[in-house]
């Protein structure tokens, strides 16, 4: 069991946005979040091409039904990989843009979602968009399982930037969680 | 009495006094009535800012949750919950927004100021000419006030309106005025527009004063890059964005025959300027072809390798992006400083009137590290003087300066792989990953990533060990600096009206596929040779792809399996599929001004005083958009919120989330997507073009996807837009792998279609959106959101309805 919940500095330092900070969870607990939530939608970016293998795990989770924001041109990753089912291509700005008005009905056109899972994604703009929703829509769960304390998450991991090992057996527990 | 504008009859008055102040006799000059908004004060655009506003929604992006501006604070406002003083969130973001953009145009309008007063006095009054080929010259000086400068002079006017614009917008930001996110962001925009009136001050002022290139295709192309500077000469850096005493060094050099002595190499925007000067050919009291003679070292981001790689003798800065500590690292190198202007002083003392004799002296000698010289003349000579003087003085302090071989490696060998440095890396370079890899004797990290580095310095204020990161980047790329020699096109200033005549129609109906303006500063999330990637995808596409200040330069610093820069590949005209450098970030406003010139002289539109008329024209048919992919500066925001009110889109990296603020439209809403026909008046849906008006991109392939799409124009002819859809999916299946997911959105008509996809597409319609479509007539029977009409006139203002006469 990957231990998550230390180093909950962000992870560039001077990002310290006010009293509310997010806190630290372990997989297992961040895994039954999503399986829990009703509308979940996976936002994953351009940085996977440096760790290609999230990728293969991502598409493990869009296998369980949870739909996939593929921002950037990160969709590049899954169409080389042949899944496309429920990956929908988008920036992550726009995506964020809709997920702040409470009557969007998302990318598959059923409703807004619940909970928002972010990773892979150039950090200070991770950041900024979990901002806009930590102001602008707080009916969405804003969960990171990127490899970053990120600060204006809800629930996120610590920093695991320079323990890839860690990284990858902490998202596969999360995966696990949610299979239970 | 008056009788009339310019004429009145004065009879049986005794002790009256008559103040006579500007005379008005535009009316024999201008064949145009004045409109409707000369010298729009603050809320005299609102209506059209909330138009903007309505359909691209304001979004925020709290770079902090608290508010400090006033001693209730700090006041935690996370939540959109309100302050001590009933601000919101949403409103102190505007706030913040509205004081960036304000900073950002006072930088622009002071800059103009500075040169207006010593244009004057250093040049005297001149007539403002711009040529033959340009007779619609100050465009948005017209359009915003209602005037044309007949002299340098009359430039004063326009300055006075924007110092007293800015002056109210300043006052509003204070605690207890305005109190409404929306409020704040049209005056934003009407920041932005002053802002670009500002550069075109500036920009016209020097252009004549300096008898800069008055839209010269073939501007002659100049060296570029750190290894230009010759170092068996002394080298002044001119550096900054005021060309004022770097103008005076080089006449100076010029008329004592210095040129053998001393290289003068820029950096920044000045570097731009200063290539440009006298390079026409016209009388002046300025030596003639001064221009080429000096170098542009390089863009802002290079400015702490250079002054590492040690490649400079003395520094003269000016204004604007000039990093703080730069007489702090000058010192340290033995690298005197002049500082040539009041806005950046960095503690030297005032020496403005001593003998240059004198202050030579101490500099040379080391008894001072800087001096503070505010006139250009004076300022110019000593620089001059000093560098060749302390050139051979500073040869002792060399082997302190950069890195022997064994230093190099002791260095190394401090590290702890603490990784503190990648915390606070901007483009998250893991630097103890490449130390380790340097200790191995590869040095390959530190080639590959030296672009990548925007010289923040910042993990060297954190490293425990104090490593100093920058200077074994030094070391280990001294072979590239010394190499680093290209050509990079002087800056050619407006686009003229010939040029606009020729690419108007293309332009509007869509066959040239769009203008992409790649304008501001060097903090790339992935360093410079993204500059070159998206203007060569561009350029090749047959785009009109115009640049300026460091991203001109930076463009410039790679060459094709040929051997060719950028500038050396494509033609330099207003045109598809050339590559034009407009000048430095002042000459962005040629960009805004081309966009009016469309309307004025394409389509015949006035633009006297008729600012709104000419935005709604241009973002519903001139298909543009702008670049800013390492903006970091409040001048950035400015010049996007400029471009912004002017109706055209912009696209910015995503560190620019820290400006906090986006325009984005809501393409699932049919409703915020009406326009009127203006030859009927009717409501008329469209599709989303553009979509947004200030859009953050995660990386240069979607902002690359993004660019094609924000040039979609309602008016676009049939054959325009499927121009423009072949090359938004291209580049979709380019580097995405597949078509976009909204492409079907684009289409009108069969004839919209891509050649290339039809088939396909048209498949797609039927099975996956449920489009009818006749296939024996190859015609749609239901399906898009409206017929393509060439008819089709559309506008968001009411005035602009055709009425039958």
């Amino acid at each position: 069991m990957v231990d998550t919940t230390k180093n909950a500095i962000p992870f560039e330092m001077a990002q310290i946005p006010g009293p509310e900070m997010a806190k630290t969870y372990m997989p297992k607990v961040i895994g039954a979040i999503i399986k829990k939530a009703k509308r979940p939608l996976l936002v994953v970016g351009a940085e996977l091409f440096d760790d290609p293998i999230m990728f293969d795990k991502m598409i493990e989770m869009g296998k369980m039904g949870i739909p996939i924001a593929a921002t950037a041109h990160s969709v590049k990753g899954f169409v080389d990989r042949g899944y496309l089912d429920n990956v929908y291509q988008i920036g992550l700005h726009p995506l964020t843009s809709n997920l702040r008005f409470g009557d969007w009905m998302g990318l598959d056109g059923k409703g807004q979602y619940d909970v928002v899972i972010f990773l892979g994604i150039f950090y200070k703009f991770a950041n900024g968009m979990f901002s806009t929703l930590k102001s602008f829509n707080r009916n969405i769960k804003r969960v990171s399982i990127d490899r970053y304390y990120h600060v204006n998450a809800n629930m996120t991991f610590g920093n695991m930037a320079f323990t890839p090992d860690d990284y990858h057996a902490a998202v596969d527990e999360v995966i696990a969680a949610m299979k239970k | 009495m008056a009788t009339s504008k310019g004429s009145f009859s004065v009879e049986d008055m005794k002790n009256v006094q008559i103040n006579i102040g500007a005379v008005v006799k535009e009316a024999d000059e201008w064949d145009q009535p004045m409109g409707p908004f000369p010298k729009p004060n603050v809320a005299t655009l609102r209506n059209w800012d909330f138009k903007l506003c309505d359909r691209y929604k304001i979004m925020y992006s709290p770079a902090d949750d608290t508010c400090t501006l006033c001693t209730y604070g700090p006041c935690d406002l996370t939540g959109n919950q309100k302050g001590a003083c009933g601000i919101d969130m949403a409103a102190t973001c505007g706030k913040i927004v509205l004081l960036a953009v304000l900073i950002g145009t006072c930088a622009h309008t002071a800059h103009g100021r500075h040169l207006y007063h010593w244009c004057l006095d250093r040049l005297g009054d001149m007539p403002f000419d711009m040529g033959d080929e340009i007779l619609v010259d100050a465009p948005l000086t017209r359009t915003i006030l209602g005037i044309k400068p007949k002299s340098l002079k009359d430039f004063g006017e326009a300055l006075a309106y924007c110092e007293e614009e800015i002056a109210q917008l300043l006052a509003s930001c204070h605690t207890g005025q305005e109190g409404f996110y929306k409020d704040f962001e049209s005056k934003a925009l009407h920041s932005g527009m002053i802002d670009s009136l500002g550069k075109e001050i500036c920009d016209m002022l020097q252009t004549v004063a300096y008898d800069m290139p008055r839209g010269a295709a073939d501007a002659p192309l100049v060296e570029i890059g750190l290894g230009t500077l010759d170092q068996n000469k002394a080298v002044l850096i001119a550096y900054g964005h005021n060309l004022a005493a770097g103008a005076e060094a080089m006449i100076y050099t010029e008329e004592n025959n210095l040129w053998n002595n001393v290289d003068i190499g820029g950096v920044c925007c000045t570097a731009i300027d200063l290539t440009r000067i006298t390079e026409t050919g016209r009388a002046s009291k300025i030596p003639a072809n001064l221009g080429p003679k000096v170098k542009v070292a390089g863009a802002m981001g290079w400015w702490r390798k250079m002054i590492r790689a040690d490649i400079m003798d003395a520094v003269m800065v000016d204004e604007q992006c000039i990093y703080c500590d730069v007489l702090e690292d000058c010192e340290k190198r033995h690298v005197p400083v002049i500082a040539s202007n009041d806005k950046i002083m960095l503690g030297l003392p005032d020496r403005t009137n001593d003998p240059a004799d004198a202050i030579v002296e101490d500099l040379v000698s080391f008894k001072a590290p800087g001096a503070a010289i505010l006139d250009p003349v004076k300022a110019g000579e000593v620089a001059i003087r000093v560098a060749i003087a302390v050139k051979p003085k500073r040869a002792q302090f060399k082997k302190d300066i950069t890195f022997n071989e064994q230093q190099f490696k002791e260095t190394l060998e401090k590290c702890t792989a603490c990784n503190q440095c990648a915390f606070v890396c901007p483009p998250h370079i893991k630097i103890s990953n490449m130390i380790a890899e340097a200790l191995k004797g590869n040095l390959e990290p530190f080639s590959s990533t030296y672009e990548v580095c925007v010289g923040c310095q910042r993990c060297e204020v954190v490293c425990p060990q104090e490593i100093p990161v920058l200077k074994l980047y030094e070391y280990a790329n001294r072979e590239y600096i010394q190499n680093q020699k290209f050509t990079m096109r002087a800056g050619r200033g407006p686009v003229t009206d010939t040029e606009i005549r020729k690419v108007g129609a293309p332009l509007v109906l869509g066959q040239i596929p769009g203008v992409i303006a790649l304008v501001g500063c060097s903090n790339y999330p992935n360093g410079t040779k993204e500059c070159y990637d998206i203007a060569k995808e561009f350029v090749d596409r047959g785009y009109i792809v115009v640049a300026t200040g460091c991203m001109a330069m930076d463009m410039s610093l790679y060459r094709d399996e040929d051997g060719k820069t950028i500038w050396e590949q494509y033609g330099g005209a207003f045109d598809g599929r050339n590559m034009v450098n407009i000048g430095s970030c002042v000459a962005n406003a040629h960009i805004h001004g081309a966009a009016i010139k469309v309307a004025t002289i394409f389509a015949h539109r006035n633009e006297r005083a008729n600012y709104d008329d000419i935005a709604d024209y241009i973002l519903s048919k001139v298909g543009a958009c702008g670049v800013a992919w390492g903006a970091f500066s409040q001048k950035a925001a400015s010049i996007a919120t400029g471009f912004n009110r002017l109706g055209i889109p912009a696209v910015v990296q995503p560190s620019s989330v820290i400006y906090r603020r986006t325009f984005m439209g809501r393409t699932d809403k049919p409703e915020d997507w009406m326009v009127i026909d203006a030859k009927n008046g009717q409501m008329q849906q469209i599709e989303p073009a553009p979509e947004a008006l200030l859009y953050i991109a995660e990386t240069k392939e979607e902002a690359m996807l993004e660019m094609a799409k924000l040039c979609f124009r309602p008016s676009d002819n049939t054959q325009g837009r499927g121009i423009k859809l072949t090359h938004y999916c291209d580049i979709s299946m380019k580097y995405f792998g597949k078509l976009p997911d909204d492409w079907h959105i684009f289409v009108r008509d069969v004839k919209d279609l891509p050649l290339m996809y039809k088939d396909q597409m048209m498949k797609e319609l039927e099975a996956k959106h449920g489009w009818e479509i006749d296939w024996k007539a190859k015609k749609f029977i239901s399906g898009p959101l409206r017929p393509a009409d060439v008819s089709f006139d559309p506008t968001n203002i009411a005035r602009k309805i055709r009425t039958k006469k």
